[in-house]
């Protein structure tokens, strides 16, 4: 049974300079006993929501829309009968400040402010009733007495919460509760919150910009972006597999979801007011095209249950391997199944590793992918074009490769300029300023410097770590769609391949290309990957989000590349030597 | 086609010529000191020769002298003057079988190599056979068989010194071809034509050009060789020539002729291969491409 319903709420805060479009038209309701997060960056109107559910919003703003809490609508109800309903059905907690809590007045007396006022309870009995509060969210009653300033955040957030709580609510609105207090604090009031859930059966909206704590609780998911909905659907669904690509930033610029992947945050800025056309997310997307800065879309509800705004249908599939097959004739007579029936899909914009021991054919099937080599069956689709046959290399926006020997992804006859124009030069892209224009940035992108000595300087006279970023740089002078970079770090020492792995993401998370990421090194892949493809004798055994793979693999081979890892060792076995 | 021809590339290249030398040896820096003596007699032999070559300006067998710097041969031609004239002879058959064969081979070697499959395999098999022929006697049977002429000297030296280039350029191809960077330029967009003139011919000269060193000194060996056997063109000035001439005056011997009429052209001739032999070793070193890429990967 829904207990509250939104239905396209618009918020506008009117300031001097102009009117400010906070909530852009959201709809959604909540059932009984349900917990639902609601997630977005700060300034996405997560506050707006719960402010005008209360029916609390500031004088300078203007609502529109439905909110209806079973069955009446309460938006546009007298201000004392929303009085009737706030702490007694729907009660907030608001984020924990100084300022929420009157700082002269005994924490204790503020908690039975609205017992007495709303439940009609004499002063005795709500004393009684605090101090039970006080109890259940873990509080001493001898802090009754206290002034505000006297408590620690957390201790103040819990007697928010016992405020909250005191006329037992149906639903509870908990607005960033967590933003302000430690790591210990926040896995307390989680426990508590949940305990408290459970014994009373209410519901709980949690709003949050902290998609980690919001994950561990709630069991569906709103995602706010700039006052609109971008998708919703079940908690553990979205996270493991978003599907907008602004969910999918929003969970790898988020540190403790995935423990072992570093964190990167969305490129560019959120639009502030108005000052943009079509869908808000558009600037900032790696997949918008030119319907998506003219129409904002709508949100679409999938198969499964989820709901996307995404003109594209949310993130769409770059390229498809189907049924892939090459086998390579040795010198004996006999051949080799390089590659044995491989299906891959790639997601625009992710990161996916193909982790395999040498030998396992991973190389063959970058190759295949990119089109340098034909497989024997199968075929390999990009942007829905087929990859053989086709050019995907001979013009930008397409699929390039980087490979594994810094010494030979190069000419060591060519000067660094040579060999970064050189895709230019052999499609005719531009004119002869332009490309050197074009080659300098490119240069400039993987940190080379690009001066006139430079660019003059034989590839021959340059490191392995260098070499592999002029090799770098060539093909991001092609602007590629999909990046394919197999083994590349392999030939170089750790702290160099270390920069030159993160210049790698780096460049993909601010460039916003899908990459491929060959390796036989599975911890290291953790690092960057989104989803890892594990490769044993030709063949894909098992694929899946990153995290996923590395905490419970479910192929024994998996099992045994996870276990690979050497670790510190304590010193023991030298003692028994000695 | 740019590449090629601009101005820069030609900068370049001199300058490269340039780290090249100064990486030679001494031997190596006096082998070229000699040829570049011999390429400006050659080219400038009218000034340096007092006298014409092919006229009698002097006494039968005089010694040598104010007016004949070597002296005269049987029939009063002066010597010195024929040894400049034998230098545009042989260094033209040098050079022109060289140019011919090693470029001519090369090219066939890197089609093989780059084609592969039939057209390589074919190329093989008659490189197999050409180098497997006894080439000298060969050579006098067939010029014997051609009559005296230089053009068909240098047809027959291109026929048999064309496959040890054909041989190297399509080994070398094969393992250019295998380099990453150029599936790189492949996957850009590269034609063939592009990928033989961009980089597989430039990778491969330098080795082309001192297997050409070889070839030259081979083709003047075998000319000098083959006009003393008398099977040269009896109207040339050739150092060869020079010597069929002289061994076949009876009793050089006993007279002090040989002095001046036999040593000369032999000197010239064993000066001139020893100045190639210095070259060819020192740019072998210097251009081997395998001490190149270490000293690309240190």
């Amino acid at each position: 049974m829904t207990i509250l319903r939104i239905k396209d709420l618009k918020c506008q805060y009117h300031t001097e300079t102009g009117a400010i479009n906070a909530v852009d038209g959201i709809s959604f309701g909540i059932e009984k006993g349900e917990i639902l997060g609601i997630v977005g960056e700060s300034g996405s109107g997560k506050t707006t929501i719960a402010l005008s559910v209360m029916g609390l919003l500031p004088g300078n703003a203007k609502m529109s829309g439905e909110i209806r809490y079973n069955d009446t609508e309460i938006s546009g109800l007298p201000e004392h009968e929303k009085d009737a309903i706030r702490w007694k059905d729907i009660s907030i907690v608001f984020q924990n400040s100084l300022e929420v809590l009157n700082p002269v007045m005994k924490v204790g007396m503020q908690v039975c402010e609205p017992m007495v006022s709303h439940n009609g309870l004499s002063t005795r009995e709500a004393t009684q009733r605090c101090s039970e509060l006080f109890h259940m969210v873990g509080l001493d009653p001898v802090w009754m007495d206290a002034y505000p300033h006297q408590l620690s955040g957390g201790m103040r957030q819990r007697v928010l919460l016992a405020m909250a709580l005191s006329c037992e609510p149906k639903v509870l609105i908990l607005d960033e509760v967590t933003s302000s207090l430690d790591a210990v604090a926040r896995k307390e009031i989680r426990e508590l919150l949940l305990n408290l859930q459970m014994r009373h059966g209410y519901s709980m909206i949690m709003i949050s910009h902290d998609i980690t704590f919001i994950s561990s609780i709630a069991s569906r998911m709103i995602v706010l972006y700039a006052g609109r909905v971008v998708e919703t659907g079940a908690m553990k669904e979205v996270v493991t597999s978003p599907r907008h690509p602004y969910t999918r930033g929003l969970i790898n610029s988020t540190p403790d979801i995935f423990i072992y992947k570093d964190m990167w945050g969305i490129a560019g800025d959120s639009p502030s007011g108005d000052d943009y056309a079509g869908c808000p997310f558009s600037s900032r997307c790696t997949q918008s095209i030119d319907i998506c800065r003219k129409i904002s879309p709508e949100l679409t509800r999938c198969n499964d249950g989820r709901e996307i705004a995404c003109h594209r249908g949310g993130i769409v599939t770059l390229l498809t391997a189907s049924n892939l097959m090459f086998r390579y004739d040795l010198l004996d007579g006999n051949s080799l199944q390089a590659v044995g029936g491989v299906d891959l899909d790639v997601m625009e914009g992710e990161v996916l590793a193909i982790v395999g021991q040498t030998g396992s054919g991973k190389s063959t099937l970058a190759h295949i992918l990119a089109g340098i080599v034909h497989p024997d069956t199968g075929e390999v689709s990009f942007l829905n074009g087929k990859v053989h046959g086709g050019h995907n290399g001979h013009a930008f926006g397409g699929i390039q490769i980087v490979f594994q020997d810094p010494f030979s992804s190069v000419s060591s006859r060519f000067t660094v300029l040579d060999a970064v124009r050189e895709p230019l030069d052999i499609n005719n892209i531009g004119d002869q300023e332009e490309r050197l224009n074009m080659s300098k940035h490119a240069l400039e992108l993987v940190r080379l410097p690009f001066s006139d000595a430079f660019l003059a300087t034989y590839c021959s006279e340059l490191s392995g770590g260098q070499r592999q970023r002029v090799a770098l740089a060539r093909a991001m002078v092609m602007k590629p769609k999909l990046l394919i970079a197999d083994e590349i770090t392999s030939a170089l020492d750790v702290s160099t391949a270390a920069n030159v792995l993160r210049l790698l993401k780096g460049l993909q998370n601010t460039n916003g290309f899908t990459m491929i990421y060959i390796s036989h090194a599975l911890h290291l892949t953790l690092k960057i990957a989104d989803r890892i493809a594990v490769m044993k004798s030709g063949k894909i055994v098992e694929l899946g989000n990153t995290h996923d793979v590395m905490l419970t693999p479910q192929n024994e081979y998996t099992k045994k590349l996870v276990d690979s890892r050497i670790g510190l060792s304590n010193g023991t076995r030298q003692e028994q030597t000695i | 086609m740019t590449v090629a021809l601009h101005p820069r590339g030609l900068l370049r290249m001199l300058s490269r010529m340039g780290n090249i030398l100064s990486k030679f040896s001494i031997e190596g820096k006096v082998g070229t000191i000699g040829l570049l003596v011999f390429i400006l007699m050659a080219i400038f032999a009218p000034l340096f020769a007092i006298h014409p070559p092919a006229k009698i300006t002097g006494d039968s067998l005089e010694p040598p002298g104010a007016d004949h710097l070597l002296g005269t041969d049987e029939l009063g031609m002066d010597i010195w003057s024929q040894i400049c004239y034998g230098a545009r002879m042989s260094l033209v058959i040098g050079l022109a079988v060289a140019c011919i064969a090693g470029f001519g081979g090369g090219a066939l070697g890197i089609l093989a190599g780059y084609r592969g499959g039939s057209v390589d395999q074919a190329l093989m098999r008659v490189i197999d056979v050409t180098m497997a022929l006894p080439s000298f006697p060969l050579l006098i049977v067939i010029s014997a068989f051609l009559g005296p002429s230089i053009l068909g000297i240098i047809i027959i030296l291109v026929l048999f010194s064309w496959a040890k280039p054909a041989r190297i350029a399509r080994s070398q191809t094969l393992s250019v071809k295998s380099q990453a960077y150029i599936t790189a330029a492949r996957h850009f967009g590269g034609k063939p034509f592009y990928i033989l003139k961009r980089h597989i011919f430039p990778e491969i000269l330098p080795i082309l050009i001192v297997s050409l060193i070889g070839i030259s000194s081979y083709a003047i060996i075998a000319e000098a060789g083959l006009a003393f056997l008398g099977l040269g063109d009896p109207t040339s000035k050739s150092w060869g020539m020079m010597l069929n001439y002289a061994v076949h005056f009876s009793a050089i011997y006993f007279t002090p002729y040989w002095l001046w009429w036999l040593v000369p052209p032999l000197l010239a001739l064993i000066i001139l291969l020893l100045c190639l032999a210095f070259i060819s070793r020192d740019l072998e070193r210097v251009l081997d491409p395998k001490l190149r890429d270490r000293r690309g990967e240190g």
